[in-house]
């Protein structure tokens, strides 16, 4: 069975880390062998989402309880839903508290604070204002460019006629789509943006062929995201996924709307 | 020292990305600026045009929240994670495909996690299959439903999930495991 401890160091020596997400490493023990590694915290620097790599981390190491000074109410909750006993509240040095869970002296006192129901109650209190939180963040996020586009479509509607528009989408199905896969592969961000963009496109006579198109490939293919694609996964990887899907995404559009005109009459 | 390097690159990144959500907002409101001293009749028909159609989205907005809040509150990725890179066939395939569906947020977090999974030795086929299932966006789907109707909406989705599915099959096909192994020495010096 393994532990993992939220250390300052790593090794046996070093003190148990205030924080679990951004602690310097996680040593984690293997009770039985006695065996210990201790694996830097990508997240230590402390940047937004640093428990959660922090959970990631303890997961893949598959650990069945994890020891530390402060563990902040999301994190415990993953931690524990995955499985994952979460003993806080401790310090010492990784060896002094690897003995203390040995004798399960930890695991005593971790008993009788979950005894204390009120807790429980003020950690369901404390995950709820986290979501609302991270919502209200989420939400946040995408407004910027979502106003600032609305009001380019404002601009394109006062100023833009639908002459220019009808000599780029012909009314061609097979072309028109293939306009709005091109366009959906070169612009990028929170898709929100391509079905406002899409559903105002559709008010000027375009083709769904085409808004389908621009709104799969959107996502799916991303030029604007490609180097950082290569960098994370590789060339190769990302060149291959791109241009498959690129051709595959073009096939679903088409077949949507067919399967979609036929549903509707 | 690692750690420092990482924790610089970290903070580089995330100035270019405040960079570009901010770039584009104000180069519309200059564009509007600039329209506005030259034609203001027209740009004042921008504006009421833009106006409309926030009064359209703001119903379906509202409800992107409380669907995002719920989402917040009861799926946990970290979950999906812990057997995405154990995962294989058909068990993989859904876990990949759920992972991407329930992933919030700019892809550029996701992609340490994916290179994470792929040093681990998953599959090809699942990072494609994550990737392309971020397109189906349950908490966007008010705003997409308000402009073209739930039918389309199922069956686009329906459709987008089983294209990424056969896009990450394809994947994993033409790149096997060993064309990205520079990719995984490159970044051990991280």
């Amino acid at each position: 069975m393994k532990i993992a401890i939220s250390a300052d160091g790593a090794d046996l020596n070093a003190r148990v880390a205030q924080r679990f997400g951004t602690s310097k490493y996680l040593v984690v023990i293997d009770l039985d062998s006695g065996d210990f590694e201790a694996v830097p915290n990508p997240a230590a620097s402390g940047q937004r989402g640093a428990g959660m790599q922090a959970v990631v981390l303890a997961i893949s190491k598959d650990v069945k309880a994890v020891l530390t000074g402060y563990c902040g109410p999301a994190a415990q909750n993953q931690l524990t839903s995955n499985g994952i006993e979460v003993i806080s509240g401790l310090s010492g040095t990784v060896e002094e508290l690897v003995e203390r869970y040995k004798k399960g002296v930890l695991q005593k006192q971790a008993e009788t604070e979950a005894e204390h129901g009120a807790k429980g109650r003020r950690i369901d209190r404390v995950i709820l204002l986290h979501a609302a939180k991270s919502s209200a963040r989420q939400f946040a996020s995408l407004l910027p460019i979502l106003i600032s586009v609305v009001l380019l479509i404002g601009l394109f509607n006062a100023f833009v006629s639908k002459e220019f528009l009808a000599s780029v989408f012909s009314g061609n199905p097979v072309l028109d789509t293939l306009w709005g896969a091109c366009f959906g592969s070169i612009l990028a961000g929170n898709p929100i943006n391509s079905y406002v963009i899409g559903g105002e496109l559709l008010k000027y006579g375009v083709s769904l062929f085409a808004v389908t198109a621009l709104i799969i490939t959107w996502v799916t293919v991303g030029l604007v995201q490609l180097p950082a694609e290569i960098a994370a996964l590789g060339g190769k990887f990302a060149l291959v996924r791109n241009a498959v899907s690129f051709v595959l995404f073009i096939a679903v559009a088409i077949l949507t709307v067919v399967v979609f005109n036929l549903i509707t009459g | 020292v690692s750690l420092l390097k990482q924790d610089k690159q970290q903070k580089t990144v995330g100035k270019t990305r405040a960079v570009r959500t901010f770039l584009f907002p104000a180069l519309v409101l200059i564009t509007y600026g600039i329209l506005f001293a030259i034609m203001p009749g027209k740009t004042s028909i921008a504006l009421k045009s833009s106006g409309s159609i926030f009064l359209k989205i703001l119903m379906p907005l509202g409800l992107v929240f409380v669907v995002m809040l719920v989402l917040n509150l009861f799926l946990k990725p970290a979950q999906i994670v812990k057997f995405l890179g154990s995962g294989a066939g058909i068990k993989g395939t859904v876990l990949s495909a759920t992972a991407g569906i329930i992933s919030a947020g700019p892809i550029y977090a996701w992609y340490p996690l994916l290179k994470d999974l792929r040093q681990k030795g998953a599959a090809n086929s699942f990072p494609a299959i994550f990737l392309g299932n971020r397109a189906v966006k349950p908490f966007l789907l008010p705003v997409m439903i308000s402009y073209f109707g739930w039918i389309y909406v199922v069956v686009l989705t329906v459709f987008t999930i089983l294209g990424s599915i056969v896009v990450g099959y394809l994947v994993g096909a033409l790149v096997k495991v060993k064309d990205v192994l520079p990719s995984h020495h490159s970044s051990a010096g991280e």
